[in-house]
């Protein structure tokens, strides 16, 4: 196999060959139990995804956002509404929706960075010798050649992230989960994450779902920009960001205003301070 | 705050002969022995009894003589064969605890009622219970030793297994791993740390209860192993084997403790799970 793979090549990417949306969500609706009831996180989410398009869930934190994107995983059940995949309802986790998550320790510490790749790759069927083949060319392609061989605990946060990515593009998802997977580093390592991530996705052409609280994320990495606020939450505005240029462009400027107001997020002014590598800035 | 001209902070040394600086192993050898050379000079100073106490000389002929004929060997053997398999059935008895503790709600309480309630209990205080149900013979012996090696091992499992990170867990259901392979790939991994300090606590309850257990069969005339030599060697005032017998399973102890040592440094401390 050749680096790097199409979505049309994957095995999990029937919904392609279809026209219409890959992912749809509808009507959703989300919570879980406190100690004196059912608290309703979503009230309403309705969305759909195309394939290889790539789509930001933005919302504040609390409004379930992120539990909106493991319901699609299959780790959290519906109140209401249904999540289909190319068709397919009923979701139970797994490696067609692979998640990159936030946590530094999603990776397995027992195995090497290579290891970690490959693992999930033999899971799903594949030879121990395709499977570390491929895990080497999705380490190429994120930069990690040289930590092939180290293990988790031996590497720094942006890396282990890498390798999370890695491991999620090598399953070769119908849909790339990533649930604000820069939300624990630093702004500089963050910022050229998120640069890379745009570039590899460029080649890869994988559908991507990506949860985050910050709308320059959303605006860098985004084509369409879900904004989820409220409590319960539910879709306030599904915006086209796919021409709003560079993030000195007025359109960048004007894009960022609007999302800001659509979060109620105060004028600027009345920001605090030092918030400017973080939330809604 | 340090100026530009501030001096590298120099390496502490100790006072005598820079004794951090020699190796680890020469620094404890060279203690060792001026150990021995002080008991060899109480021994020759102070003209004790050697009914009751022996010089390191004679311990080391002892222990020579034992090991050479093969008395010091082959109770040896014993004892550790019948540790073995007193371990190996407390490890099944706390796996299957564990595995019926995670399929069922009530499994989880009778684990952790039997834990809290069995593992303070000295693993030696069955014995005469033991003696009484299975006899003077090794089955009472593995009984106790499992008795006492299968609580500290289901506990540290079950807090294992409760402790793991919940999201590699999560990642393991995501590139769909099927139930069974959640525990043995994902689940048992990550509760080694755990398990190996159960297996730690379990040898050292079973290596101390399996001497103490030896040495009241010893008395009762049962069969041998290092307890039982140990006690034959004084019932014939052979001081210097009594020590002998002592050294062995000192030196058993310290050879254990290295065993688990390395085999935490290929595992848990390579992986990070551990800091050496």
């Amino acid at each position: 196999m050749s680096a790097p793979p199409t979505p049309a090549t994957s095995p999990h990417a029937a919904g392609a060959a279809t026209p219409g949306p890959l992912l749809r969500v509808e009507h959703v609706q989300l919570g879980y139990w406190v100690d004196d009831g059912f608290a309703v996180a979503v009230a309403d989410a309705t969305f759909a995804v195309q394939p290889r398009e790539r789509i930001v869930v933005i919302g504040p934190s609390g409004c379930g956002k992120s539990t909106l994107l493991k319901a699609i995983a299959g780790f959290v059940p519906l109140v209401s509404g249904t999540i289909s995949l190319a068709g397919r309802t009923s979701l139970s986790p797994g490696p067609d929706r692979a998640v990159v998550f936030q946590e530094f320790d999603q990776l397995f510490p027992w195995r090497t960075v290579l290891d970690n790749v490959a693992y999930p790759l033999r899971v799903n069927g594949r030879r121990r010798a395709a499977a570390a083949a491929s895990a080497r060319e999705y380490l190429e392609l994120t930069g990690l050649t040289p930590a092939a061989d180290r293990y988790p605990h031996q590497l720094s946060g942006g890396m282990k992230q890498r390798v999370a990515i890695a491991r999620a593009l090598a399953l070769e998802p119908a849909v790339l989960l990533m649930d604000e997977p820069f939300g624990s580093l630093d702004a500089i390592t963050r910022a050229r994450l998120q640069r890379e991530l745009r570039a590899i996705l460029d080649r890869t052409r994988t559908t991507l779902l990506f949860v985050t609280h910050s709308i320059d994320e959303a605006l860098v990495l985004g084509e369409r920009v879900v904004v989820l606020a409220g409590a319960p939450s539910s879709v306030r505005e599904i915006a086209d960001v796919r021409d709003v240029g560079p993030a000195d462009s007025p359109d960048y400027a004007a894009m960022r205003v609007h999302l800001r107001g659509l979060l109620q997020i105060e004028h600027e002014g009345a920001d605090a301070d030092g918030a400017e590598h973080d939330g809604f800035v | 705050m340090a100026s530009s001209s501030a001096a590298v902070p120099r390496r502490p040394r100790g006072a005598l002969l820079r004794w951090g600086r020699l190796p680890a192993w020469l620094r404890f050898s060279l203690l060792l022995a001026a150990l021995i050379g002080l008991w060899q000079a109480y021994v020759s100073i102070s003209d004790v009894n050697p009914l009751l106490f022996s010089s390191p000389r004679d311990v080391g002929e002892a222990f020579y003589d034992g090991w050479k004929d093969g008395s010091l060997a082959e109770t040896t053997w014993t004892t550790l064969q019948i540790l073995a398999e007193g371990i190996g059935i407390g490890i099944l008895v706390a796996i299957a605890l564990n595995v019926f503790a995670t399929l069922t709600q009530i499994g989880e309480d009778l684990l952790a009622l039997l834990t809290a309630i069995l593992n303070p209990l000295p693993g030696v205080a069955v014995l005469p219970l033991a003696i009484l149900w299975f006899g003077l013979n090794t089955r009472a012996l593995l009984f106790v030793i499992a008795n006492a090696a299968a609580w500290p091992i289901a506990i540290n499992i079950s807090t294992g297994f409760k402790t793991v990170n919940q999201t590699i867990v999560a990642v393991g259901r995501n590139i769909g791993l099927s139930q069974r392979r959640l525990v043995t790939d994902v689940l048992a991994p990550a509760a080694l740390p755990y398990a190996i300090t159960g297996l730690k606590t379990a040898w050292a309850f079973g290596w101390r209860t399996v001497i103490a257990a030896e040495l009241v069969f010893g008395v009762a005339g049962g069969e041998g192993g290092l307890g039982t030599f140990i006690n034959n060697a004084k019932l014939y005032l052979l001081i210097p084997q009594v020590f002998a017998g002592l050294v062995t399973i000192a030196i058993l102890g310290v050879l254990f403790e290295a065993v688990f040592r390395v085999l935490e440094r290929r595992t848990i401390v390579r992986w990070g799970m551990k800091t050496s």
